[in-house]
């Protein structure tokens, strides 16, 4: 369309925005990764060097050695993240029908109590959710990861999924309703394949909060080392004589890398879900 | 056999009353359609029948059993929707499907009704594609697949028509009103198009404000508008209202004097009106034709080719006629026009007929 033609100077400009904003969010994820290729005496004397000849990726093979859990602490953090978002969901889905569709007393009361859930950060409620754990006998366990995880997803994931289900046209509903399909009925075949595209959305934001918020409730519900995720197991390189940051920086990568993976092939439907607005006949 | 009756339904939302007190008979196999000005509740009603909304307050039946309380598929209705609502992500064979699959039929017994359903419909090369593949008029051919699979004993359309371009509409129309004749069962068609309740409809209930204003065929509603608002809203283009004074009654009716002079004596009962009251006479845009009597100026002139429709004005009241395609008038010069006074309508201070004596005989 014309209106979406840009002129060269705008151009320019947008690509030198995206450029600023990229470097931003990239220098940090760069500097990890030069850390992990430099020797480790290297990072203590040298001045800043660019590129140096000793830069190799030994760090890579050598922080197995090390951390030998670090395998574990990898996988520990991909199953929690994964758990809080299959149990997330498994709330979020009807909570979020429940509240585009249907009406019951209360509804804009409790949907603005778990807006305001949101506001209070994980760390403010650390000591009486230290307490709750303790008195359920979950400490040290993965639940005492998994649920708290659950418990501050799920406002945002209702927010996000509700506003997307109230977008599928209501007459869909009411032709079902009319053929004799139930609401669950309805809730599986109609509404929830058309809401797919929000559904990935909903479960990759649910995904990414769990794998960043696990760090903040292993280190203080949980000292087993091996239910430990990847965070909270960095540690580990952090001896009693040094610092081994050049594997710390490396294991922290390949943590990571999986997951990028993972959303790289998700990209497609992300956008299209985040762009989707309204579903097509 | 499937009547369907209404009995005193009202139906409010808040303070807000929509329907008022609607009472209607619908025969077996007849043809309804509800018309009326946007805002006069006949979707609400459809909906009510459908068992989609619940009335505040009054009775449906449908062959004489209460269903009042009844959900839709009970009831044995199917409904179109304005919008189609066809799914998008099923085929078009799984969306005629759908509802037989909500009652767990035997695939044999699915694909046997599908396939029938299709074949009436010619959708049949059309089973497996997705409903954004198929053009307007195709789509809603498959929401009346969905809707006939079933075998309901009514069917309610809700505006299935007005999201098509006029040509198809036109087409659509017929393809309906055949489909009714070969389904033979009870229809309710909802509109807002005076064309489509006239050509399709048995019977049609006119709409006004939440009330019914009429309920009859359409040469019924044509020649004896019970009221000015339905003498208003059917026919094309619209019957002129004139102001006009009693003169006087007699056996042959009533004289009346037009604003702007002309006198003429309209056969109608002249019950309840003495002379001096004020009454609207109706006159229809092709009920007069060139001559001596009423002086209108035209403003515009539309020649069509059959016709050519004037809009102009009788002493400052809008005034439209529809004259033969090629006569000899101009835009902005003021010509005479005159009528048979039995073509005329006469209505009250209070928008009531006066019921004609002279109207021509009720065709089918």
């Amino acid at each position: 369309m014309l209106m979406d033609r840009y002129s060269l100077l705008q151009k320019i400009g947008i690509y030198i925005g995206i450029f600023i904003f990229l470097l931003f969010v990239l220098l940090p994820f760069i500097e990890m990764f030069r850390v992990s290729l430099r020797p480790l005496d290297h990072l203590m004397t040298a001045d800043f060097t660019w590129w140096s000849n000793d830069f190799s990726f030994q760090a890579y093979r050598d922080m197995w050695v090390t951390v030998p859990l670090l395998g574990r602490y990898i996988l520990n953090s991909i199953f929690i993240a994964t758990a809080v978002t299959i149990m997330t969901m498994v709330v979020v889905v009807p909570a979020a029908y429940s509240y585009a569709r249907l009406d019951f007393p209360f509804k804009s009361l409790s949907l603005g109590l778990f807006l305001a859930v949101n506001m209070f950060t994980g760390a403010v409620l650390l000591i009486p959710l230290y307490r709750v754990m303790r008195t359920l006998g979950l400490l040290n366990s993965y639940w005492a990861m998994i649920i708290p995880g659950v418990a501050f997803l799920i406002p945002t994931g209702i927010w996000l999924l509700r506003s997307y289900l109230e977008k599928i046209p209501k007459e869909l509903e009411e032709a079902a309703y009319v053929d004799g399909a139930s609401r669950m009925y309805t809730l599986r075949r109609v509404v929830l394949p058309l809401a797919v595209p929000g559904l990935i959305v909903v479960a990759t934001s649910v995904f990414i909060g769990a794998y960043a918020q696990q760090f903040l409730f292993a280190i203080t519900f949980n000292n087993q080392r091996e239910l430990q995720p990847l965070p909270a197991g960095l540690f580990e390189f952090i001896g009693y004589q040094d610092v081994t940051w050049n594997q710390m920086m490396a294991a922290a990568l390949t943590g990571v890398l999986p997951v990028m993976l993972f959303f790289l092939l998700l990209q497609k439907y992300l956008v299209a879900g985040l762009t989707a607005g309204a579903v097509k006949e | 056999m499937a009547t369907l009756d209404l009995s005193h339904i009202t139906k409010s939302f808040g303070t807000a009353q929509v329907l008022r007190d609607i009472d209607l008979a619908i025969k077996d196999k007849e043809f309804v359609v509800f018309v009326g000005p946007s805002g006069c509740g006949k979707s609400t009603l459809l909906r009510i029948v459908a068992g989609l909304e619940e009335a505040t307050s009054g009775k449906i039946f449908i062959d004489g059993r209460d269903v009042s309380r009844e959900p839709p598929v009970q009831r044995g209705i199917a409904m179109v929707f304005q919008s189609y609502a066809l799914y998008p992500h099923l085929t078009v064979y799984e969306n005629i499907a759908f509802p037989l699959r909500v009652q767990r039929l035997a695939e044999a017994e699915v694909r046997q009704k599908v396939t029938k359903a299709a074949d009436i419909l010619q959708l049949t090369d059309k089973l497996d594609l997705k409903p954004g593949q198929l053009s307007g008029g195709q789509r809603q051919r498959v929401a009346i697949g969905r809707s006939i699979v079933r075998n309901p004993k009514v069917f309610l359309f809700d505006e299935p028509l007005s999201n098509l371009d006029a040509a198809l509409r036109g087409d659509m129309r017929v393809e309906l009103s055949q489909l009714h004749g070969s389904l033979n069962a009870t229809m309710i068609y909802v509109t807002h198009d005076q064309v489509e309740a006239m050509t399709m409809a048995d019977r049609i209930v006119v709409l006004n404000a939440g009330k019914v204003e009429q309920f009859g065929t359409p040469m019924e509603l044509y020649h004896h508008p019970a009221t000015k608002f339905v003498a208003g809203f059917i026919g094309q283009p619209n019957m002129n209202l004139i102001p006009s004074t009693v003169k006087g009654t007699g056996s042959d009716g009533l004289t009346v004097e037009l604003s702007g002079g002309h006198v003429m004596t309209i056969p109608v009962e002249t019950k309840g009106v003495s002379a001096g009251a004020k009454v609207e006479v109706g006159i229809r845009p092709e009920n007069v034709e060139l001559g001596r009597g009423m002086d209108v100026k035209i403003n515009v002139l539309e020649r069509l080719g059959g016709v050519s429709i004037t809009y102009g004005t009788l002493a400052g009241t809008r005034f439209c006629a529809s004259l033969p395609g090629d006569a000899a008038i101009r835009e902005g010069e003021t010509i005479g026009l005159t009528m048979n006074p039995r073509d005329a309508h006469v209505f009250d201070a209070a928008g009531k007929v006066l019921r004609r004596t002279m109207a021509p005989a009720l065709v089918a």
